[in-house]
C-alpha cells in the first residue's frame, strides 16, 4: 500500500513538472521569437563580451560561451559535458562553504551568493587599470595589481568578511538563542543589503577582471583555453585541499564532529565557536575564489553574479546531501553537467529549470541526497 | 569510602533552563574520590538537569560546585573537560559520521599528543570496539553507541565521569553489560556519578545513592541501605521489593 502511494506521488510530481516545463518552454520560445524580430537582440548578444556592457546585457549568463562548441573538430556533446564539469567545479567551490555553514550551524545562508559576488568584485577592484573608489570616499585611485595578487587580496579580504560576519552577527544570534528560521530571514535581509551595497559601490555594469583575450586550443574533441585550464587546476587543488583538511586533519575532523553534534562536540572539549568561526572564514574565502574563477572563465562578472547562482548552490548542496561537504561537490558537478548538456536538447532558458528538475527526481528516489546517509535509529 | 576527601561538592544548587523557571531548588551532593554515586528519583525530579548543571550545560543561578576545592560553577564544558570531568549524554552521544576511532580522537581533542597510547588503553576496556574501530558510529546499535560514548568520555582520563541514564533504551542484557562496565570503569579509580531510571539495578552497583524529588536531594545513603529503605521501596522501587 505504501509503495503504491509513493509511486502515485512520484507520477504526480513528474506530471506537474512536465506540464510546468512545457509551459515555461512555450512561453520562452514565444518570447525569444519576438526578440529575434527586433534588430537589438543581435546587438545584445554581441555586447556580452564587452568590457563594460550596457544595462541591456543584464541577461548575460554565468555560464560559458557556447560558441566554442561550434568550432570545427569539436564534438558538441563532449564540449558541453566538459563545460558542465568546469562549471560544476567552480560552483562546488562556492557550494562547499554553504554546505559547511549549514552543517556546523544549521543555517541556510541566503547571503552566500553575495560572498561569491564580493570575491569577483574585490578582484576587479584590485586588478583593474580603471580608476576605482571606496564607498563614501570622494577620491578615485588606480590599484592595478597583477591578477594573482589581486585574487589573493580579494580572497583574504573576503575571508575577513566571513570572520566579521560571525564575530559581530551570527555568533551573537547563536548566543541569544535566536531560532534558525529567524536567522535565515536575517540572512535574506543581509543578502539584499549586500547586493545593493555592491551595486552602489561597483555599479550595475558587466566587468572584466582580466582584459587578456583567452586563446582556445583544440584538445581532442573539446576546445580549452589557458585561463580555463588554470581555473580547473586551481579548483581541483583547492577542493582536494578542503577534502584533505576535513578527512585527514584533527581540526577537520573536529569540524565534522561539530557538524554531527555541536552539543556533544562541546562536551568532548572542542571549542565549537572557534570551529564555526573557522568555517565562516573558509566558506567566505572559497566563495570568493569561486567568484573570481567564474569571472575569469566567463570573461566577465556583475554585482549580482552570486545571487543568480544561489539557487543552483542550494540545489547542489541539497542534491549531494545536506550538510555533507563532499555531497556539495558531487551535487555541483551533477548540476553543472545537467545545466550545460540540457542546452543540447532544450532551450537555454530551461537549463536552470532542468537542474532543479533533476534535484526533485533525485530527492524523490533518495531523500537524503546522493551522499547523505540514512542513520540507524536505536 | 565515606572517610575519603570529597572530590566534588555541589552546594544548594538552584538552576533551570529558562529564566525564572527553576528545575533544581536547592540540590546538594558530596562525592568522595573513587565513589560510584547513583542518582535516582521519579520523572521530572531534575536528575538529568542536576547532572547537566554540574557540567555547565544548564545555568546555575544560586549555589556553588567545587571540584578538588576549585570553584567550577558555570564553567564551560570544554574547560571542565580540561579539568578532568567527563560527560556522557543520554541520547545523541556519538558523532555518527565519524568512525569509532575518530569519535575517540574527538574525546581527546585537547590532549592529542598521547592519543595512540590512551586509545590502546581504552580499547583494552572495550575490546568489542577495538576490532571495529574503523566502523562508522552511525551504523552501531544503541548499546554499542553507549560503549563508544563512554570510551570517548574516558579519553581525557577524567577524574569524575558523569553518566546520564546509560541504560536508557537498551535491552536487559545490554543494560546489565552497561552496569558491569560502569563498575569496571569505577574500579580503575574514576569517580562516577550516574543518573538512572533503573533505580534497583543502579543502587545494587553504586556505593551511595541520592534520591532526588522535586528538584531537591531528599535522601542519601549507601546503595544497599536505600534498597532496603521502606520509603524508597514504596515510592521508587515498587512494592515487589528487592
Amino acid at each position: 500500500m505504501t509503495k503504491r502511494i509513493d509511486r502515485r506521488a512520484i507520477v504526480r510530481a513528474l506530471i506537474v513538472f512536465v506540464v510546468a516545463a512545457l509551459a515555461v518552454f512555450a512561453v520562452s520560445t514565444i518570447g525569444s521569437t519576438a526578440m529575434a524580430d527586433t534588430p537589438d537582440a543581435a546587438t545584445a548578444v554581441a555586447q556580452t563580451s564587452a568590457i563594460h556592457a550596457d544595462a541591456e546585457t543584464t541577461e548575460a549568463e554565468v555560464t560559458v560561451d557556447d560558441t566554442a562548441a561550434d568550432a570545427p573538430g569539436t564534438n558538441r556533446i563532449a564540449q558541453n559535458v566538459f563545460n558542465g564539469l568546469v562549471f560544476g567545479l567552480l560552483l562546488a567551490l562556492a557550494s562547499v562553504g554553504l554546505s559547511l555553514i549549514y552543517g556546523t550551524t544549521g543555517l541556510s545562508n541566503f547571503a552566500h551568493g553575495e560572498q561569491v559576488s564580493l570575491g569577483a568584485m574585490l578582484a576587479y577592484f584590485f586588478a583593474t587599470q580603471q580608476p576605482v573608489s571606496l564607498p563614501l570616499l570622494p577620491w578615485e585611485f588606480v590599484i592595478g595589481w597583477p591578477l594573482w595578487l589581486a585574487a589573493i587580496a580579494a580572497i583574504v579580504v573576503a575571508g575577513g568578511t566571513g570572520w566579521l560576519q560571525d564575530r559581530f552577527l551570527w555568533s551573537k544570534l547563536r548566543k541569544r538563542g535566536v531560532k534558525m528560521v529567524q536567522q535565515m530571514i536575517v540572512s535574506i535581509g543581509l543578502s539584499l543589503a549586500l547586493l545593493n551595497l555592491l551595486q552602489w559601490w561597483i555599479g550595475p555594469d558587466r566587468l572584466r577582471v582580466s582584459i587578456a583575450i583567452e586563446e582556445r586550443r583544440q584538445v581532442g574533441p573539446i576546445q580549452l583555453g589557458d585561463t580555463t585550464a588554470v581555473s580547473i587546476a586551481i579548483s581541483i587543488a583547492v577542493l582536494l585541499a578542503v577534502a584533505y583538511f576535513l578527512l585527514r586533519t584533527r581540526l577537520g575532523r573536529a569540524t565534522r564532529a561539530v557538524s554531527d553534534n555541536p552539543a556533544l562536540a562541546a562536551a568532548s572539549g572542542i571549542k565549537v565557536d572557534a570551529i564555526i568561526r573557522l568555517v565562516w572564514i573558509m566558506a567566505a574565502s572559497l566563495a570568493a575564489l569561486g567568484g573570481i574563477l567564474m569571472a575569469l572563465y566567463d570573461s566577465g562578472t556583475k554585482f549580482d553574479v552570486g545571487a543568480k547562482l544561489l539557487l543552483l548552490m542550494f540545489a547542489a548542496v541539497t542534491l549531494g546531501g545536506l550538510g555533507q561537504p563532499f555531497g556539495a561537490l558531487v551535487g555541483s558537478l551533477v548540476i553543472g553537467v545537467v545545466v550545460e548538456t540540457s542546452t543540447l536538447w532544450l532551450g537555454p532558458d530551461l537549463k536552470y529549470a532542468t537542474a532543479l528538475a533533476i534535484l526533485i527526481l533525485v530527492l524523490l528516489v533518495r531523500p537524503q541526497g546522493i551522499l547523505g546517509r540514512a542513520e540507524r535509529v536505536g | 569510602m565515606a572517610t575519603a576527601e570529597p572530590i566534588l561538592i555541589a552546594d544548594d544548587i538552584i538552576a533551570g533552563y529558562l529564566p525564572g523557571v527553576d528545575i533544581l531548588n536547592g540540590c546538594s551532593m558530596e562525592v568522595a574520590e573513587g565513589e560510584l554515586i547513583g542518582i535516582i528519583g521519579p520523572n521530572g525530579a531534575g536528575k538529568s538537569t542536576f547532572l547537566k548543571a554540574l557540567f555547565g550545560l544548564v545555568p546555575i543561578r544560586e549555589g556553588t560546585v567545587t571540584l578538588g576545592g576549585q570553584d567550577i560553577t558555570n564553567k564551560r564544558a570544554d574547560e571542565l573537560v580540561r579539568m578532568g570531568v567527563g560527560f556522557v549524554p543520554q541520547t545523541n552521544n556519538v558523532f555518527p559520521s565519524l568512525t569509532i576511532r575518530e569519535n575517540l580522537e574527538m574525546g581527546a581533542f585537547q590532549a592529542s599528543k598521547g592519543f595512540q597510547k590512551q586509545f590502546d588503553k581504552i580499547m583494552d576496556l572495550f575490546p568489542d570496539l577495538a576490532s571495529r574501530h574503523h566502523q562508522r558510529a552511525g551504523s552501531l546499535s544503541g548499546g554499542e553507541r553507549q560503549m563508544v560514548a563512554m570510551a570517548r568520555a574516558l579519553m581525557m582520563d577524567p577524574s569524575v565521569l558523569l553518566l546520564d541514564e546509560p541504560s536508557a533504551g537498551l535491552s536487559p542484557v545490554r543494560q546489565d553489560e552497561t552496569f558491569v562496565r560502569t563498575r569496571e570503569i569505577n574500579k580503575t579509580g574514576v569517580t562516577v556519578i550516574m543518573v538512572e531510571q533503573n533505580a534497583r539495578r543502579c543502587l545494587q552497583i553504586c556505593d551511595r545513592g541520592y534520591v532526588l524529588d522535586q528538584g531537591t536531594s531528599a535522601y542519601t545513603a549507601t546503595g544497599q541501605e536505600l534498597l532496603k529503605d521502606p520509603k524508597v521501596i514504596e515510592l521508587y522501587l515498587g512494592t515487589l521489593g528487592a
